[in-house]
């Protein structure tokens, strides 16, 4: 789901950047620093605007001046339960990865409908039904989000396909 | 009498179950009267209606009816049980006789007043006859709570046929089915009682009944009922004694069968078994093995009994059992089942002790099984059974015993052909008495000698007998494996915060979060259905751990993935699938293996190993590390094998080396983290993990095929994206100095100047200054970059040593010198050429041809140089080369100094040259800035002009050539100048080394200085130089830009050291400078 999100970030400047567009240098640098990383929970997806541009504080040892910059984000949170669409990126015997974004789900077989058989055969595998369904690399399908691992600078879910309005959007 | 009394208790119980309505048998009575304290509620609980007033009679008056009319209606009893139950097995028929003689016995005592019995009775008593005395056995001899034989089982279901027959019994309408079929009166009496109960209403019915029925259970006391409270039941100080005795062990059942014999034997005769009860409770695993427990009133009475019976030894040793302990010998124990599959562990044979092995069947008596284990074969090396002195060995005491290893045939065929005999179709083999299969032993083998709980089979064991498959694949039986550890580790450990779902007894379905676990008993808050929010407590027993899709689990446990992390995929029951963070692979455990992991990752690493690491795995082998399981890695080796292996097996781990470089297909550097894609083949892409030798390992997303690794050769790959790791240091002030940004070609540096000529250090004396042979003197003979190859004077032998390790020794007078300061390079070179300067182009010395090229070596501009730093240096080195200069130099040229004052004047100059700012140490000292700088610098116009760093320069040099000549004016710029004549000027002058030696830098310092220089230097050299030194030179002489940023100090005083020198003396310079320009 996507929020728009309040946040504050350090964002360092070194000393050859101080000068009279200061301000215009850490919002590129916040920017540059910040829109589409991972902090764990969610995406920051892009900054809308900064605000509360702190003064910069020169920080002893380094010279570097440190800015504390308010701004507000478009953020991404994926949740349990949360219908996304993905794009397949590779399918092998236990399931397929898809991204939905920045964030790679898995689908295992146990989660995929059972008439949809894996199918090393072709090329590349796929998860086929034999008729309308294909799920191979590229294909966009509809994935129920089932759980959720957040690591530092990374997030993986798994999900499922099998259940009402869930599956290939290409049918 | 006592012997009835013995024999009746039992008896009197079962007939008490009786169904025969109005079945007053001389039997039952005879029993009853038998045991005085069961008589009393025999007849309370006569329980056929019919015969209610019989009883009831008899109950006042029987003090013992106890076998009245014994002998007629036996008689009549027996035909009809064998009409009856023709089909009855022979057990009856003796228990008959026994019952019989027991009767008959009973006849002696009892006097015949009961003779006016009823003859209902006797046609009844075939019935209860039946009954009793198939329970009589069983409750004379309690064998054994687990029973396995036929007749007990049989005598088993008898007896729940009696309780069925009792409780039906309660019912009136059921005497219609119970016997006396063919008896009219009977029959008339029922049809009666019917009509009469039909006319009752319903209530009153109740109301008979429950008088009739209602009162009797507080009465009954001991009965198999289960309402009876327990302790009531237990055995007090009234009832006979139970006595341990000792017996063979493994005998144990076949001396109660004998006791059950010789008690039929006697039963109704004069000398019948003063004994009550006899059972043993020898299990496998049995600690009441060994015994057999026998009831009886006196301690005497089984010594009488048991007299002559084999394997029983009530003489040596007879325990009485305290009555607290009686109720715990008939405690029925669950044996553990074995299962074929099932892993157990060895006792005996010694040899294998501790072995593990796999049950593949278990004998239908359950004693023993058929076990399969890797044998201990030595195949008959120590097989003659004798020790070395010709004594026998003990057979008990094995030697070391070999380890183990399979069946090998042909080993057995080489070293024992007699004794091999088998077929090599099915692999099967027998050796030396022992049966072989696939190279596993395979024996039959007693349960007792198998421990079958606390197995904890290890991986390792395990893998021993999945490998032994012919196709090699692993075939190994998860299932039953899980089953061993389930076993072994029943006490599943909950812990407060587990969710739990309770799916065992009568809390099943309730599911709740652990909130105290103590020994067994785990205290639940329940958080669905009804009881929601309520705590229970519950045994761990039926409980397992409860996971929902997509919770993050760790594997915990015995289980063979320990320590996996994943996400569950899938629930089926307790077995939980779950797809492991690491290789992303699904595996499936028990759900008792699992707990919820906090959000950090597992695994991943297995002691010093962990996942993309690279290993070496023998001297010609390395391999990243793919997967780690919880004893052994999987390695992908060079070749693109995936090896299993301990971490014994590796050799070492390989740092990552991030400076590593390879050459991509065409011939581009390719370096860690760049990414590349395979050219042809599987054109697969990927990240660069290592690189080693030609080899570069990859780690791609788009498939887990071995984590994602896989390998390939440098060359056979096509750079994709080369933006991993480029080594930079500090900060990259590139990206974030706009005003370098605009300049990005500056920040190309130019090449270390390329030395030539052969190194300076060659055929110096040098000590070695550490390593073995620190402290020897010798001379260098050779030298590469980085070592050079010192002939030793101690003894004729050429080591090789870095260079680092190299004190260089003036040849004569053995002082230390320093040959780096003047280096084989930049810094070296020019300082001396700085020093040149002076020298005034003292192109003589043998040093200055030997070096010239070297100067030259460093540009164009060499020849104006040439001259100057050639013989500048060569003084320092031809003229002093050891003596003066030492001293001179080292107030210049203690290494940091000379450095400095070196690399000021590069340094200077090379900030003209653009550089200098840039690397303080490097630059300045060695390479590039000084090349530059020496073009440049002795460039008039690069001065002039700025440099070529332009702004940037000027604006950074100062900060620069201030840093560096802090130092240089104060120490060594005054030193050095002043010294650096004196030395030149001496070299000049007088070339001798004495006078570098007499000039020492002090008098260098002060009065030498000018004195060299107006003397030995050529005029334009004095000029400028009074400039230096009056510190007006920057601005006055040549370069008025380049002075002007540089420091006034050092940068003049170095400047002025060079420049004056190429300038004025040597024209070509001039040339040099238009060349570099």
């Amino acid at each position: 789901m996507f929020f728009l999100h309040n946040l504050e970030r350090r964002v360092l400047l070194h000393p050859s950047y101080f000068g009279k567009n200061m301000t215009e240098l850490v919002t590129t640098k916040l920017v540059k620093d910040v829109e589409g990383t991972c902090t764990g929970d969610y995406y920051i997806i892009a900054i809308m605007d900064t605000f509360d541009l702190s003064e910069g504080r020169i920080l002893p040892g380094s010279g570097m001046a440190e800015f504390t910059v308010g701004y507000r984000a478009v953020v991404w949170r994926p949740f349990k339960g949360e219908v996304v669409d993905a794009i397949c990126t590779s399918v092998n015997q236990h399931g397929f990865f898809s991204n939905a974004g920045p964030l790679s789900i898995f689908v295992s077989t146990h989660s995929i409908p059972t008439e949809i058989q894996y199918d090393a055969n072709a090329t590349p595998p796929q998860y086929t039904n034999h008729s309308d369904i294909v799920i191979e690399p590229g294909t966009h399908v509809r994935i129920k989000i089932m759980g959720l691992r957040t690591e530092v600078g990374e997030m993986f879910a798994i999900g499922k396909i099998d259940g009402d309005y869930l599956g290939c959007l290409q049918a | 009498m006592a012997d009835n009394h013995y024999g009746g208790d039992s008896e009197s119980e079962d007939d008490n179950f009786n169904p025969a309505p109005a079945d007053l048998s001389d039997d039952e009575q005879d029993a009853n009267d038998s045991s005085p304290r069961v008589s009393r509620k025999t007849d309370h609980r006569s329980s056929s209606p019919v015969a209610d007033e019989d009883h009831d009679q008899d109950d006042d008056d029987d003090e013992r009816p106890a076998g009245r009319a014994t002998k007629r209606p036996r008689t009549a009893a027996d035909d009809e049980d064998d009409e009856d139950e023709g089909g009855e097995d022979e057990e009856e028929e003796e228990e008959d006789d026994e019952e019989g003689g027991g009767r008959r016995g009973g006849d002696d005592d009892e006097d015949d007043e009961e003779e006016d019995e009823d003859d209902e009775d006797d046609v009844q008593h075939s019935h209860r006859r039946k009954r009793r005395k198939a329970a009589g056995v069983t409750n004379w001899f309690d064998i054994e709570a687990e029973v396995d034989d036929e007749d007990e089982d049989e005598g088993d279901e008898r007896d729940g046929e009696e309780i069925e027959d009792f409780i039906d019994n309660a019912h009136p309408d059921d005497i219609a089915d119970s016997g006396g079929m063919n008896d009219d009166r009977r029959h008339r009496d029922l049809d009666r009682r019917r009509e009469l109960e039909a006319s009752l209403d319903a209530e009153k019915q109740a109301e008979i009944l429950r008088e009739r029925y209602g009162k009797r259970a507080p009465t009954r006391g001991y009965s198999d009922m289960a309402v009876v409270p327990k302790r009531l039941l237990l055995p007090s100080v009234d009832d006979p004694g139970i006595w341990a005795v000792r017996c063979k062990e493994g005998k144990e059942r076949e001396v109660v069968f004998s006791i059950i014999r010789r008690v039929e034997e006697r039963l109704g005769t004069k000398n019948e078994l003063p004994i009550t009860a006899a059972f043993e409770r020898a299990g496998p695993n049995s600690v009441m093995k060994g015994y057999v427990y026998i009831e009886a009133r006196r301690q005497n009475d089984i010594l009488l009994s048991l007299d002559g019976i084999l394997n029983i030894y009530p003489r040596t040793k007879m325990d009485l059992v305290p009555i607290k302990d009686m109720p715990d010998l008939l405690r029925v124990i669950k044996t553990p089942s074995l299962t074929p599959g099932a892993w157990v562990r060895m006792k005996r044979p010694a040899k294998h002790a501790g072995d593990l092995a796999q049950v593949l069947d278990v004998t239908e008596n359950g004693l023993e099984a058929r076990v399969r284990f890797i044998p201990r074969l030595d195949y008959g090396v120590r097989e003659d059974g004798n020790g070395p002195d010709g004594k026998r060995k003990r057979p008990g005491i094995p030697g070391p015993r070999p380890p183990q290893r399979l069946f090998s045939e042909s080993e057995a065929r080489k070293k024992n052909p007699r004794h091999l005999q088998g077929n090599p179709q099915t692999n099967s083999w027998t050796f030396m008495g022992d049966e072989f299969e696939n190279g596993f032993q395979v024996r039959d083998i007693k349960i007792q000698l198998l421990d079958i709980k606390d197995v904890n089979p290890t991986l390792e064991e395990v893998t021993r007998f999945a490998g032994g498959s012919e196709d090699g694949t692993e075939n190994l039986d998860l299932k039953a494996l899980a089953a061993s550890l389930k076993d072994s580790s029943s006490n599943v450990a909950y812990v407060p915060g587990d969710v739990i779902e309770v799916y065992e007894g009568e809390q099943r379905g309730v599911v709740g979060k652990a909130v105290d676990v103590r020994g067994d008993i785990v205290t639940l808050r329940v958080t669905e259905g009804n009881l929601s929010g309520q705590t229970i407590e519950v045994p761990n027993k039926g409980l397992r751990k409860l996971f929902k899709l997509g919770d993050h689990v760790k594997v915990i446990g015995g289980s063979r993935f320990r320590d996996e992390v994943g996400m569950v995929v899938k629930i089926s029951q307790d077995r939980v699938t779950l797809l492991t963070d690491q290789t992303n692979s699904e595996v499936t455990v028990f759900s008792k293996d699992l707990r919820a992991a906090s959000d950090i990752g597992g695994q991943g690493s297995l002691g010093q190993y962990s996942l993309l690491d690279l290993v070496q795995l023998d001297a010609t082998t390395v391999g990243c590390i793919v997967k780690v399981d919880r004893e052994s890695v999987g390695v992908l080796d060079q070749n693109g094998d995936v090896r299993q292996v301990m971490p014994s097996q590796i050799t070492n781990k390989l740092p990552k080396r991030k400076a590593a470089v390879a050459a991509d297909r065409s011939g581009s550097e390719i370096r860690l983290d760049d990414v590349v894609r395979e050219y042809g083949g599987q054109q697969r892409q990927g990240k660069i993990l290592h690189i080693h030798r030609s080899f570069i390992f990859l780690h791609t997303n788009t498939t887990n095929e071995n984590a994602g690794v896989f390998v390939t050769r440098a060359g056979n790959v096509n750079t994709i994206a080369a933006k991993g790791g480029r080594v930079t240091g500090g900060p990259d002030l590139t990206a974030m100095n706009p005003a370098m940004k605009r300049n990005p070609a500056e920040n190309n540096r130019m090449a270390a100047p390329k030395s030539f000529g052969p190194d300076r250090a060659i055929n110096q004396t040098v000590t070695i200054r550490r390593g073995g042979y620190k402290g020897l003197l010798g001379i260098v003979k050779d030298t590469t970059d980085t070592h050079a190859r010192v002939e030793l004077h101690t003894k004729s032998k050429i080591i090789t040593v870095p260079k680092a390790d190299l004190a260089f020794k003036d040849k004569v007078t053995g002082k230390p010198i320093d040959i780096y300061s003047r280096g084989g390079r930049g810094g070296g070179g020019f300082g001396g050429s700085g020093r040149g300067g002076f020298g005034g182009g003292s192109g003589r010395g043998d040093w200055s041809g030997g070096r010239t090229p070297m100067a030259s070596g460093a540009g164009g501009r060499t020849p104006a140089w040439g001259g100057a730093p050639s013989s500048s240096r060569t003084p320092a080195w031809s003229s002093n080369a050891s003596g003066a200069r030492t001293p001179a130099w080292q107030d210049g040229s203690r290494t940091a100094n000379p450095y400095d004052g070196n690399r000021t004047a590069y340094g200077g100059a090379t900030a003209y040259g653009g550089s200098g700012g840039r690397t303080p140490a490097w630059n300045s000292g060695s390479k590039t800035p000084a090349h530059d700088g020496f073009g440049h610098g002795s460039k008039t116009p690069a001065y002039g002009g700025g440099g070529g760093g332009g702004d940037t320069w000027g604006s950074k040099t100062p900060a620069y050539g201030g840093g560096l000549s802090a130092p240089t004016p104060a120490a060594s710029g005054g030193a050095d100048w002043g010294y650096t004549p004196g030395a030149s000027g001496n070299a000049y002058d007088a070339p001798t080394p004495g006078a570098g030696l007499s000039a020492p830098t002090p008098g260098a310092f002060s009065a030498p200085t000018p004195g060299a220089y107006a003397a030995p230097t050529p005029a334009p050299i004095s000029a400028p130089t009074p400039g230096v030194w009056a510190g007006g030179w920057g601005d006055s002489a040549p370069t008025p830009a380049a002075t002007a940023p540089t420091p006034g100090a050092s940068g003049s005083g170095y400047y002025g050291a060079p420049t004056p020198a190429p300038f004025p003396a040597e024209t070509p310079a001039g040339g040099g400078y238009e060349d570099d320009d």
